[in-house]
């Protein structure tokens, strides 16, 4: 392989959309790289072997890293088959690469075990990833390789439903469709892509490739079903009528609201509510889209994890002035780093360690301001390594005209209520093989852990279908 | 994508339309509705399946033309196209039991919400009676409604053409409730169920507390997904948060905070309106056939 073992310490970096530009719109703000750059980063690689590479291991599907950087500077001459090589070593493991690329928090995973970082920046393996996916696309190279891969595959004459389309269903969908299973997916909303579509902004994952990445499982052959909601429109029961096997990927997708006096006055959003309507219902681009949706003049966000971060930076692209209110401290935030910082770019404040108590309204019932108390750390820890909190019995009032919860979610309770479907604090309970207590029906993602994240749900959907597939085979041969 | 089979002008600005959507005609109970999205970039409204053949994979949904996207639905689909999504059933079906003596009650176009669940109430072995509350020129379902249950009261108020349309829905109002108390103070009912605007629900609701009869009655908030996973639907019932698309959308009266629902409907109105009005510069002529 002629790949050069010269050190470049640092990181070569993504053009980013300056703040002041891209808060005025929903467009991307990081626009990624080049072939240039991409083989300039990748070149940085040591290409440790893979049984020994530590970003493998920090990957929770295992995609082989070194394998796909090194096919971009091994055919550097060649763009369009170096990219055609990393994807083909990234699709063995992971079907929806340009959505990842962008959403994963790979500071926590892949690049935290990077050996670059030991004598400088980490290899950019995330924007490496999302790279080598938009190149695919732009150029058909994805299509290319659909096209050799599909007659190839050999039909089971088995047939699986999965409930939900987001990472987690739509990853078991692709992985059983490749091993020739007959794959219908139930989805409860108009567009397919959970949490992808209606949850994570525009600005940080562009619709337009979550759908090129759905349509390219349509053409494996996995069909899709919108507007079926499992539990009223057909149950878990009757689909184990028609169907070999079922998977659970229904999400996490109940919010959480506080319990606090005035929470339902007007002017107060569930993060859910208020970013379905901005993302699904592209109501950013009222009155052309006919969802409305209303952000005064200063916002309060209450929450500090991902959704409160993506919440805060659309409100700001309404103009509104925004504060993220915390009832822990700096240290404790949950969000991606890179978004902490997005998020401070575009100049939205923090508050830490305040805790609403109370939601004040006017005479027409709209929200006005939110009552908060202090809260102070103490060195004790939780069961999650972060400090407690207690009151201080001091109060401190912030005024704002729109409120935004952010506090997470519960399971969908439409599924939970499923009879003999064993379930703990909300959460569908599995075997280490994901299956549930019926037998034949698998869960994986958010439906199991909570609110987690889309390479967890995405590793649970390959897992489950490699145990589906199991599952079949012993049922086709004891059928024979 | 659902298929329009028929569409047809009812009465003033109430559409009927039979669409083919077999998964919602196969699972729908009385009391349930469904999402319905019809353009591509529209938005999604709760609408209701009045009839349905489960056989045949057909739904009967009936609008009020109130804003855009009821109004658009009007304007542009034509019978033989088809409406993009539909999604459901949703919601829980209403309580299917004997109570005895009912009084159930649509103002406006809530009446065909009505139609379903009096009938399935009727066949079950209660004593039903509808009260339809509406202006004069917008009767809807009489024929059926007095087929279907033991009596249909039909109360009708003139439009006034020197008033402005809020002015004249007060006059609703003051009907509504002049002749609920009269049926109450004549006889005795064990049930009075309801289903129009939160304001007039509110307004018997008062009426029913005095004689201090069980009433329940089919919320209508604000609603995106009809799933339970947004949270626009929250009502307060029993000092309780409630998301009224799965936790609903019948509630028990008693309980409903009725100015945080009142309070919640209206907070879009003034989007709604430049909504409404963007849209029908567009279609000027259109309008003056179908408004007063
Ligand atoms: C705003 C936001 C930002 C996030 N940012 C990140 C990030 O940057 N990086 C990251 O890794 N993770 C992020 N996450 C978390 C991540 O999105 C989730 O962990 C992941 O989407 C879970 O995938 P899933 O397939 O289990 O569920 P979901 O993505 O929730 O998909 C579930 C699907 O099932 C459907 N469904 C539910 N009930 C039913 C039913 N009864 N019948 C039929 N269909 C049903 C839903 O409509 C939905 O489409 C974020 C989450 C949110 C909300
Ligand atoms: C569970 C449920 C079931 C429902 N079932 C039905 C059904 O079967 N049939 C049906 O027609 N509707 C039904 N509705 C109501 C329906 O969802 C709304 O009519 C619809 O969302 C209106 O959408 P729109 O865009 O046309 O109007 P919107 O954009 O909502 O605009 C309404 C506009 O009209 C004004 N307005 C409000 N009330 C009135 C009024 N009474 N008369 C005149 N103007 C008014 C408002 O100020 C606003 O400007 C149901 C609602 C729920 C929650
Ligand atoms: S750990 Fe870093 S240097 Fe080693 S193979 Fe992975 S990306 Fe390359
Ligand atoms: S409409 Fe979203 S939770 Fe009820």
């Amino acid at each position: 392989m002629a790949v050069k073992r010269k050190l470049i310490k640092e990181r070569v970096p993504t053009p980013e959309r300056p703040a002041e530009e891209r808060i005025r719109d929903f467009k991307e703000v990081n626009l990624g790289y080049t072939f240039e750059l991409a083989v300039k980063e990748a070149e940085r690689c040591l290409q440790c072997p893979a049984n020994y590479a530590p970003c493998i291991k920090g990957c929770p599907v295992h995609i082989d890293i070194p394998g796909f950087i090194g096919k971009l500077v091994q055919y550097r001459d060649d763009p369009d088959k170096a990219v055609k090589e990393a994807l083909q070593v990234i699709w063995a493991c992971n079907s929806l690469p340009a959505t990842t690329g962008r959403v994963c928090p790979q500071e926590d995973q892949c690049e935290m075990n990077c050996v670059m970082g030991k004598v400088g920046d980490k290899v950019n393996i995330g924007k490496l990833e999302r790279f080598v996916a938009d190149y695919a696309r732009e150029k058909g190279i994805d299509e290319e390789l659909l096209f050799e891969m599909v007659p190839k595959i050999e039909k089971k004459g088995q047939k699986v439903a999965i409930i939900g389309a987001g990472p987690a269903g739509l990853t078991a969908a692709g992985e059983l469709a490749k091993l020739g299973y007959d794959v219908t997916i139930y989805e409860a909303l108009h567009e397919p892509g959970g949490v992808l579509m209606y949850g994570i902004p525009e600005f940080r994952l562009p619709k337009s490739i979550v759908k090129s990445e759905i349509d390219k499982l349509r053409k494996l052959g996995v069909k899709i079903l919108t507007d079926h909601i499992v539990g009223k429109t057909v149950t878990i029961e009757e689909l184990l009528e028609e169907y070999d096997a079922v998977f659970i990927g229904s999400g996490a997708g109940t919010p959480r609201l506080i319990n606090a006096p005035g929470i339902n006055l007007n002017g107060i959003y569930t993060a859910n509510e208020f970013l379905t309507r901005v993302n699904l219902m592209k109501a950013y681009l009222f009155p052309e889209y006919d969802t409305p949706v209303k952000v005064g003049k200063r916002v309060i966000v209450i929450g500090a994890g991902n959704t409160a971060m993506d919440a805060a930076r659309s409100a700001r692209r309404f103009g509104a002035e925004v504060i993220i209110a915390y009832r822990r401290g700096e240290e404790d935030v949950s969000a991606r780093e890179e978004e902490v910082e997005h998020a401070k770019e575009e100049g939205i404040k923090f508050e830490y360690f305040i805790n609403p108590v109370e939601f004040i309204g006017d005479e027409n019932g709209n929200v006005k301001a939110v009552k908060f108390e202090k809260m102070k750390p103490l060195e004790e820890r939780d069961s999650r390594g972060k400090r407690k909190i207690v009151g201080t019995g001091e109060y401190v009032t912030i005024e704002a005209d729109t409120v935004i919860i952010a506090i997470g979610k519960h399971p969908n309770r439409l599924i939970i209520n499923t009879p003999g479907l064993k379930v703990e604090r909300g959460r569908i309970v599995v075997d280490e093989n994901l299956m549930t207590s019926i037998p034949g029906v698998f869960a994986g993602g958010d439906a199991i852990r909570g609110e987690a994240t889309v390479i967890l749900a995405m590793g649970d959907g390959r897992r489950a279908a490699k145990a589906i597939h199991e599952y079949l085979t012993k049922k086709r041969n004891e059928n024979a | 994508m659902y298929r329009i089979l028929e569409k047809k002008e009812l009465s003033m600005r109430n559409i009927w339309y039979k669409i083919e959507a077999p998964h919602v005609a196969k699972k729908v109970q009385p009391g349930q509705f469904v999402i319905v999205r019809a353009f591509p970039n529209g938005e999604r409204i709760p609408l209701t399946p009045v009839m349905w053949d489960r056989e045949e994979g057909w739904i009967v949904l009936i609008t009020f033309i109130r804003g855009k996207t009821t109004m658009r639905m009007a304007n542009e689909l034509k019978p033989g196209d088809s409406i993009l999504n539909i999604a459901g059933p949703l919601g829980n079906p209403a309580e299917m039991e004997k109570f005895g003596k009912i009084l159930a009650i649509g103002a406006y176009t809530g009446i065909v919400e009505v139609y379903p669940i009096a009938k399935a109430w009727q066949e079950l072995g209660n004593d039903v009676t509808t009260l339809h509350v509406t202006f004069e020129p917008m009767v809807v379902l009489k024929d059926e409604l007095e087929k279907a249950v033991g009596r249909h009261v039909l109360e009708t108020v003139p439009i006034d053409p020197n008033l402005d349309f809020p002015t004249n829905m007060k006059n609703v109002t003051k009907r509504l409730v002049e002749k609920v108390r009269e049926m109450l103070e004549k006889e005795n009912y064990d049930l009075v169920f309801m289903v129009g605007p939160a304001g007039d629900q509110k307004a018997v609701f008062e009426v029913v507390k005095e004689f201090g009869i069980p009433m329940k009655a089919d919320l209508h908030p604000i609603m995106v997904d009809g799933t339970g996973m947004c949270g626009a639907c929250r009502v307060t019932v029993g000092g309780e948060v409630k998301f009224a698309c799965i936790d609903g959308p019948e509630f028990d009266a008693y309980q409903v905070d009725w100015d945080v629902l009142i309070a919640r409907t209206g907070y879009y109105t003034d989007m709604e309106m430049r909504a409404f009005q963007e849209y029908m510069k567009l279609f000027e002529q259109a309008v003056q056939g179908g408004e007063q």
